[in-house]
């Protein structure tokens, strides 16, 4: 809630960014790796919808895809594995005003940090969520990552891994107050773009696997689909993503699909070959957590101090009271 | 002419009755024959009594049958489910009848009441009704139509609306005040105050008062704190803003606020006329102008957006001008409540000058008396010329329903009270039958359903014209002139007959014992085929001396049938009410003349063009299904889209990136960056082909990823391997 007075003078005087003005350092990514297109997308999206540096927020756990705060000009978390999703609900829920990101990687998302995975879903906070799924721990040199496909050859599994991939998006589907799922691929930039900029103006959680490439460990893993667009399915909708005509010229593989049928979206997103690109599902009316736990009470420092003190109560000894001695009020400026 | 018809006649032209066989109705206690069944409304279950609910989150009322609903289905689900309902039902109508009788006050001291006069001895009963009384979650105000119903049912969803308007508010100016007053307070503790070992004492508090060199901590902090102290000017602006937030008058204070005195109290929005309200609108419009700066300013400083060069002027000068509609729409709304007899000229003047300006003042104008003759029967003129003037102003929201009916609109009425600007909420209460017989509520339904007084809303908010504005709906048969009711009966030899009739303006003037004179009843050895009934009688042509005469069939108190014959005063009254409604009819897109002529235009010259085709196709015209398909193929040849013009191609020999498609990932920079440079949305292009050789380019186009470089013929025929660049540029050509 602002009055018009402050809102037409904050439109008067708008900040005009660059795109070199989110840029931070020169990303220490492999050469062609999928992430700097993951990077580029976002840092577009952010001066396109002016977002101010100050107000924004990449939090992320541990892996290559990690590193992508150090490279935003932003305020960024670099956090521990797997608990980026933690994080960032805990930076949301305390500064609500803020725009929160998080960049994960299929290890660090989908395996240490599965549980967070599942709990913030169901939480549905409104933060953007890009989970870089490149099939391989890469940072540590190719280990096999709970989506590597099965027979993944890699440090850890010399003779090729046993088991069938974990698919992030039916697990995601398959999740209660689920509101936002979609896939992009990193090769077609123009496409990750639109998803991306859909999924930051979804209010909610919005989840974005985003198949890359890794041009190091896995260096063939997405040729065939990157060679053949009939490989490509993108999805398309008056209620999704509308496909440009030169994506259409190039990528004629094309699904209509209504973003809010979550059952087909299930269905959809099983299907590895051709791979579907596009909004699976989208439910703008799942409540937000931050908003239902929102009381609206206003939380002075008498208030803080009052609820701290309460707790602090469960805890006294009896007998002890007298000791106790509680802090003096700071005094007033 | 027969000597009866011609008495009726007379009656008819002249309203008089001597030397007739006619009788007066006055004294007679006669109404009309719909409202037979409605003699002790207490026995009924309906919309009335209502409950005005207490508490923020419930609905802000609720009929009483409907609470009683509510209750059953959770206590009367098991096996002894009859008995509870019969109880409670029993119960439900007592309280009804005590509200009937002037009983008033909140639903649980009159359930109590109720349930004392009826539970005697009987320990199911008493079972009954405590189950129920348990279920009961919320109480309020019991409160049946009549006089008081408007002010009371209009003042209450008021305060809901600006409770919760309040709470907004308060919860916005007391974030803004206490993130204000973090700022100060984060200075603080960063001067040189602040860190004064008495300051850093206190902080830490008394435990631990041993354990730390306070002097020691304050050296340290002097040291490393970097000193930017709050600028002055801005310290005194943030102070102002918090004073200006803190000790606004618009809304009630928060809990845990600090009491302010007798003159810090909040602004009492409710009046009693107009005049006063304007006076104090006027007052406290440079109030409203500082608190909505203080709010303005806060969110800039909380921001750190203030700038003084571009906003010290814009703040100086921010007067009314500044604030729009949806400011304004954050300030409680004023609620006046007016009697229509009571409306002098200079009142008049201050009401349509506050509807014109579009202040948020809610205005309530409520008629007791419709029927008053002056000297043609008003039917509540007053009021309904307001409203209609009101919906000229076309930013108006606009209201008129009967009292009967406000239950029907509450959504409405809170849309109206929560519309950004005037609202007029016109309303009949039905309280003025000077016979006592008939209860307001059917003296306001007969108001509303003889179209003496229609329901209709006009929310300018709904949309763009007349159709989204225009609501007329929930008045009854909408289409008709007059509702048709079924009306049965038994006749003298025991047999069931049944007819349907129009409720007209006549019967609910004839519920009023002032219209008695124009109304005589004929004895029953007198009715004969001339006496029609009176909607048939309205739908006729108007002749001179008429061959038949009005009647309306009425019931006596002993329900016996009567059939009175009605002068043309009421009958021309009653054309004069049917052309008002007529009106109504055609804003609501109802028999609407405008379209009824376009449509006779359209459906004239499509016969005329139906009639020519015919003429040029002659009898051996082709079979009608062939001209479609003959004139549908050229026109799919003409829809088809032409195939697009091919989009320009590069040259084949010259190098170029699809840039779109570039992925950002370095490969191509990092073999040359002058000859490949990043646009402004950092994808590739080629910036420079001399800045690099051709086996850079041709290197670049093999190492990239998506294979978007296309290298093209080479520049220079004398680079070293020229022709075995050539060889491998062929497959990216």
């Amino acid at each position: 809630m602002t009055t018009a007075a402050t809102e037409c003078m904050l439109r008067m005087y708008e900040d005009q960014h660059k795109l070199e003005d989110y840029q931070s350092g020169v990303p220490r990514w492999c050469s062609g790796c999928g992430d700097n297109a993951v990077l580029t997308a976002v840092q577009r999206l952010c001066r396109d919808e002016k977002l101010r540096p100050e107000k924004t927020v990449f939090v992320s756990g541990i892996g290559c895809s990690s590193r992508f705060p150090h490279y935003m000009k932003t305020y960024g978390f670099h956090g521990i594995h797997g608990r980026a999703l933690p994080i960032a609900e805990g930076v949301k829920m305390a500064r609500p005003d803020l725009d929160v990101f998080v960049n994960t990687g299929d290890g660090d998302c989908c395996s240490i940090g599965a549980a967070h995975w599942i709990h913030a879903i169901r939480y549905n906070m409104n933060i953007t969520v890009f989970l870089h799924d490149n099939q391989i721990y890469g940072l540590t040199k190719m280990q096999a990552s709970p989506t590597s496909p099965r027979g993944t050859k890699s440090n850890t599994t010399p003779r090729g891994s046993h088991l069938d991939a974990l698919k992030p998006l039916t697990v995601t589907l398959g999740v209660q107050n689920v509101s936002f799922v979609a896939q992009a691929v990193d090769w077609i930039p123009e496409v990750l773009f639109d998803i991306v900029k859909a999924a930051y103006h979804h209010k909610g959680l919005s989840f974005v696997r985003i198949v890359q490439r890794c041009p190091e460990w896995l260096p063939h893993q997405f040729e065939p689909w990157m060679q053949d667009p009939q490989k490509i399915q993108l999805l398309h909708h008056d209620q999704g993503l509308r496909i440009s005509p030169a994506m259409a010229k190039i990528y004629k593989n094309q699904l209509q699909h209504d973003p809010s049928n979550i059952d087909r979206a299930r269905e959809i997103a099983s299907y590895d070959d051709p791979l579907p690109v596009g909004i699976l599902y989208r439910n703008p009316e799942v409540p937000c957590y931050e908003d239902l736990h929102n009381t609206g009470q206003l939380r002075t420092n008498e208030y803080i101090q009052a609820g701290l003190e309460a707790q602090f109560d469960k805890f006294t000894i009896e007998g002890s009271k007298k000791s106790r001695s509680r802090p003096a009020e700071s005094p007033a400026p | 002419m027969e000597a009866d018809l011609q008495q009726h006649v007379a009656f008819y032209l002249t309203g008089k009755t001597p030397g007739t066989s006619l009788d007066a109705v006055d004294g007679l206690k006669l109404r009309p024959v719909l409202f037979a069944g409605y003699r002790d409304l207490t026995r009924l279950r309906y919309d009335f009594p209502l409950v005005l609910l207490d508490g923020p989150d419930a609905a802000f009322v609720q009929s009483l049958s409907g609470l009683i609903d509510g209750i059953l289905t959770q206590v009367a689900g098991g096996d002894d489910g009859e008995r509870v309902t019969k109880h409670v039902l029993r119960l439900e109508q007592e309280i009804r009848a005590l509200v009937a009788a002037g009983e008033s006050g909140a639903l649980s001291v009159l359930w109590v009441k109720a349930a004392d006069r009826l539970a005697g001895t009987d320990k199911l009963f008493k079972d009954s009704l405590g189950r129920a009384r348990a279920a009961l979650k919320t109480d309020g105000e019991v409160i049946d139509c009549g006089a008081a119903l408007p002010v009371r049912f209009l003042t209450h969803a008021w305060s809901r609306i600006q409770q919760q308007k309040a709470r907004k508010f308060q919860e916005h100016i007391g974030q803004l005040a206490l993130k204000l007053s973090n700022i100060l307070k984060a200075d603080f503790v960063r001067s040189e105050a602040g860190q004064q070992a008495k300051s850093l004492k206190a902080a830490v508090g008394g435990t631990y008062d041993d354990a730390f060199d306070f002097e020691v901590m304050s050296r340290l902090l002097g040291k490393g704190t970097p000193k930017n102290a709050l600028p002055e000017s801005r310290r005194r602006r943030i102070e102002w803003a918090i004073s200006a937030l803190e000790s606004q008058r618009f809304f009630p204070l928060q809990n845990g606020a600090k009491k302010r005195g007798e003159a810090g109290k909040a602004h009492s929005f409710v009046f009693e006329n107009c005049i006063e309200v304007l006076a104090a609108i006027r007052k406290r419009q440079p109030e409203m102008i500082e608190l909505a700066k203080a709010v303005a300013i806060a969110e800039f400083e909380i921001d750190n957006k203030y700038v003084e060069a571009r906003h010290d002027s814009f703040f100086r000068e921010f007067n009314e001008n500044s604030l729009d509609a949806r400011d304004l729409a954050q300030f409680p709304d004023y609620l006046v409540c007016l009697n229509a007899d009571n409306i002098q000229a200079a009142e008049n003047d201050r009401l349509m000058e506050i509807l014109s300006t579009g202040m948020s003042v809610k205005i309530l104008v409520q008629s007791d008396d419709i029927l008053a003759e002056q000297p043609h029967l008003a039917l509540g003129k007053r009021s309904k010329q307001l409203a209609n003037m009101a919906m000229g102003l076309n930013d108006v929201y606009v209201l008129q329903a009967s009292g009967s009916h406000l239950f029907q609109f509450r959504d409405r009425i809170l849309k109206g009270l929560s519309y950004p600007g005037s609202a007029l909420f016109s309303v009949f209460s039905g309280a003025s039958s000077p016979d006592a017989d008939i209860t307001p509520y059917l003296v306001a339904a007969a108001a509303m359903d003889s179209r003496a007084f229609p329901a209709y809303t006009f929310d300018p908010s709904a949309g763009p014209n007349w159709a989204s504005r225009f609501y007329l709906e929930a008045n009854s048969q909408v289409d008709l002139d007059w509702p048709v009711q079924s009306v049965a009966y038994e006749d003298e030899a025991h047999q069931r007959v049944s007819e349907k009739l129009a409720f007209t303006l006549i019967d609910f003037v004839a519920c009023d014992r002032r219209y008695a004179k124009h109304l005589a009843r004929v004895p029953k050895a007198k009715w004969n085929g001339t006496m029609i009934p009176v909607g048939e009688f309205l739908a006729r042509e108007p002749m001179s001396i008429p061959d038949k005469v009005p009647c309306l069939l009425m019931v006596d108190a002993d329900n016996v049938l009567q059939k009175v014959i009605i002068d043309d005063k009421l009958i021309r009254e009653a054309n004069r009410c049917r052309e008002t409604w007529h009106s109504l009819q055609e804003l609501g897109g109802i028999h609407n003349s405008h379209a009824e002529r376009l449509l006779a235009r359209e459906r004239k010259t499509w016969e005329e063009h139906e009639q020519q085709r015919e003429a040029k196709a002659g009898p051996a015209a082709a079979a009608p299904v062939a001209v479609p398909a003959a004139t549908a193929a050229p026109a799919a040849t003409a829809a088809t889209p032409q195939p697009a013009a091919a989009e320009p191609e590069p040259p084949s020999d010259e190098a170029y990136i699809e840039t779109p498609r570039c992925t950002s990932c370095d490969e191509c920079t990092h073999i040359n960056s002058k000859m490949f440079a990043y646009d402004a949305n950092k994808q590739a292009y080629i910036a420079s082909r001399e800045a690099g050789t051709y086996a850079q380019l041709v290197e670049a186009a093999e190492s990239c990823q998506v294979s978007i470089i296309h290298p093209g013929k080479p520049w220079n025929a004398n680079e070293p391997g020229i022709d075995e660049l050539i060889k491998r540029a062929a497959v990216f050509a």
